[in-house]
């Protein structure tokens, strides 16, 4: 099958799902048909102005929000993962999760409302402390960055499970449940944020999509056709800590999508990124919103964190590929 | 076409090249030899920019290395590298392509010209059976003849080569070191080669260079430069003998256990 075809039936099976966690689900609002009909001519009734708000206060902007950030944290994996020419590298393995997560805690503890700028310098904070090591030579080599990245990563989390045990019991449940990564209870103003960086992310990956093929298959010759390999290297990494970080502070950290949708793209379009970044974006997208339906579903009555769901099968993904290593 | 004058560079505390000069011409195949650890791969390195000049200077056709812009050299001077195993499965013939990358805008799809240049060098290479298989699947001396085939894809002026037949069965380096000598022959290429072959370097090469620690031994025709003093010199091994092909009478070496 071309890889086209492949792309356009994924996009269509996004947009199906898309459209699905829009309008189907637990509330009684779902004879689309009618709703139209009302919408059109009906006078507005109690009814309709329930489903519409049911409709574009909560359903529409959670789908969106969900949609943005899959795609966010799939392009933080598919840098990584061709930057440190590791097929386990993102965002969230990477610390650049945690870092945004500790900012973001960080501002709630000083009572501040919005977290998106501390969530940025937090993610960006690790990242260019990874950056330095590099250059520093202390971890010269790219394996050893990785694993930079994992301790400064749980040095992060440390510190901000130290600061969430100082907040009181009823803040407690709220930021643990947004830490674990949630939709729920988000509006525009977080959609308005992620949307427009999604598309940003996808549109400054693709300009870059040979020279990720290049950096992927060896940093060497990659120099010797043209990349400057330092620049991508630091240019992608604050990109995907960025991405990372904005998603943190709109609906917390959700792990494993990052690591989970470049892989299974490539598996549908082949290795080279000019056909793998959009499969991943769209893949990416399919596993949040997907993560939420579940998360909202599998235990009638309880709405479980999104990144509990990522978590149980991003474990399983990943021993699944260490296994297929060679 | 290129350029090295009083290069020196090296590793962390270590200098590795303490002042090389030579020259590469248009139409010639320069062989640089010389032990394990004698500088080899860092000179390619230190001429092409991936390792910063701590003395000297490098040009590359009329201009100053440090002058060029990274993709305007990659169109000027093409690299193969050693081997190293590949991660990400792409086919042989997407591999190939990704050598037109310093002839590509950034969206820009394949050329006609860019598929041509595709195709000539996978032929040259005898890759063309091996388009559509996957880089991972190939044998070392098949990858070897990928990374070539990339590196001829790139239509360069000048063509560097770490050793490029250490993989290959006998026929294949006979094969590769022949297409060496027509780049450069039919169209001008200028061709440097690094290589532990001294026959075939030999056979092939218009010109030797033998490093040792970092410095040029001799730099000169295969006659003047593969003498037993300078083999003895460089190489410590007293089984290594001058022996002059019988068939072609170029110079070349044999082993007298």
């Amino acid at each position: 099958m071309n890889t086209a075809l492949r792309l356009g039936i994924l996009g269509g099976a996004a947009l199906t799902l898309l459209v699905g966690a829009v309008c189907i689900g637990p509330t009684q609002l779902l004879d689309v048909p009618r709703l139209v009909d009302l919408l059109r001519s009906g006078p507005v009734t109690p009814e309709l102005q329930r489903a519409q708000l049911v409709l574009w206060e909560l359903r529409l902007p959670r789908v969106l929000l969900a949609a943005a950030a899959g795609v966010n944290l799939a392009l933080g994996g598919l840098l990584l993962q061709a930057i440190f020419r590791n097929p386990l590298a993102e965002p969230y393995l990477l610390g650049l999760s945690s870092g945004g997560a500790l900012g973001a805690v960080l501002a709630l503890a000083a009572g501040a409302t919005a977290v998106t700028w501390p969530a940025l310098t937090g993610g960006l904070l690790i990242a260019g402390i990874v950056l330095l090591l590099c250059r520093r030579r202390i971890a010269a080599d790219l394996p050893s960055l990785l694993l930079v990245g994992v301790a400064l990563g749980a040095l992060a989390q440390a510190f901000t499970t130290v600061i969430i045990l100082r907040f009181d019991p009823g803040a407690l449940r709220s930021i643990l449940f947004w830490l674990m990564g949630s939709f729920a209870g988000r509006g525009w103003s977080e959609v308005w944020l992620l949307v427009p960086a999604a598309l940003l992310g996808i549109v400054i990956v693709c300009v870059l999509h040979r020279p990720l093929d290049l950096v992927a298959l060896g940093g060497e010759s990659a120099h010797h056709l043209g990349v400057r390999v330092g620049l991508l290297q630091t240019g992608g990494i604050a990109l995907a800590a960025v991405l990372a970080a904005l998603t943190v502070a709109a609906c917390g950290t959700i792990g494993f999508v990052g690591l989970m949708a470049p892989h299974l793209a490539r598996r549908l379009t082949g290795a080279p990124h000019g056909m793998s970044i959009p499969a991943t974006a769209l893949v990416g997208a399919m596993l949040t919103v997907g993560a939420d339906l579940a998360a909202r579903t599998v235990l009638a009555g309880t709405e479980l964190p999104v990144g509990a769901v990522t978590g149980v099968f991003g474990c399983l993904f990943f021993l699944a590929l260490l296994a297929k290593r060679p | 076409m290129l350029q090295g004058r009083g290069v020196r560079a090296g590793y962390e505390a270590t200098d590795v090249l303490h002042g090389i000069d030579f020259a590469l011409h248009a139409g010639e195949v320069l062989g640089v030899v010389g032990p394990n650890g004698c500088g080899k791969s860092t000179l390619l390195r230190a001429v092409t920019g991936l390792l910063p000049l701590r003395g000297g200077e490098v040009i590359l056709g009329e201009e100053r290395l440090e002058n060029l812009p990274a993709m305007e050299r990659a169109r000027r001077c093409a690299v193969q590298p050693q081997v190293e195993a590949p991660l990400f499965d792409y086919t042989v013939g997407q591999f190939v392509l990704l050598g037109r990358h310093p002839h590509r805008a950034p969206l820009a799809l394949a050329t006609g010209e860019d598929r041509a240049a595709v195709s000539r060098a996978l032929s040259e290479t005898g890759m063309n059976g091996l388009r559509e298989r996957s880089i991972r699947a190939l044998s070392t001396g098949e990858w070897q003849r990928a990374l070539m085939a990339r590196a001829l894809a790139q239509e360069t002026p000048v063509l560097l080569l770490d050793e490029p037949a250490a993989h290959l069965d006998p026929g294949h380096r006979f094969a590769v070191h022949v297409l060496l000598r027509r780049l450069a022959r039919e169209q001008q290429r200028a061709v440097l080669c690094v290589s532990h072959d001294l026959n075939l370097a030999a056979e092939f090469c218009d010109r030797l260079m033998i490093l040792a620690s970092g410095r040029v031994r001799a730099l000169g025709r295969p006659e003047e430069v593969l003498t037993a003093e300078n083999l003895q010199a460089v190489f410590q091994c007293d089984a290594l003998r001058v022996a002059p092909n019988p068939f072609t009478g170029r110079p070349g070496t044999v082993f007298v256990p």
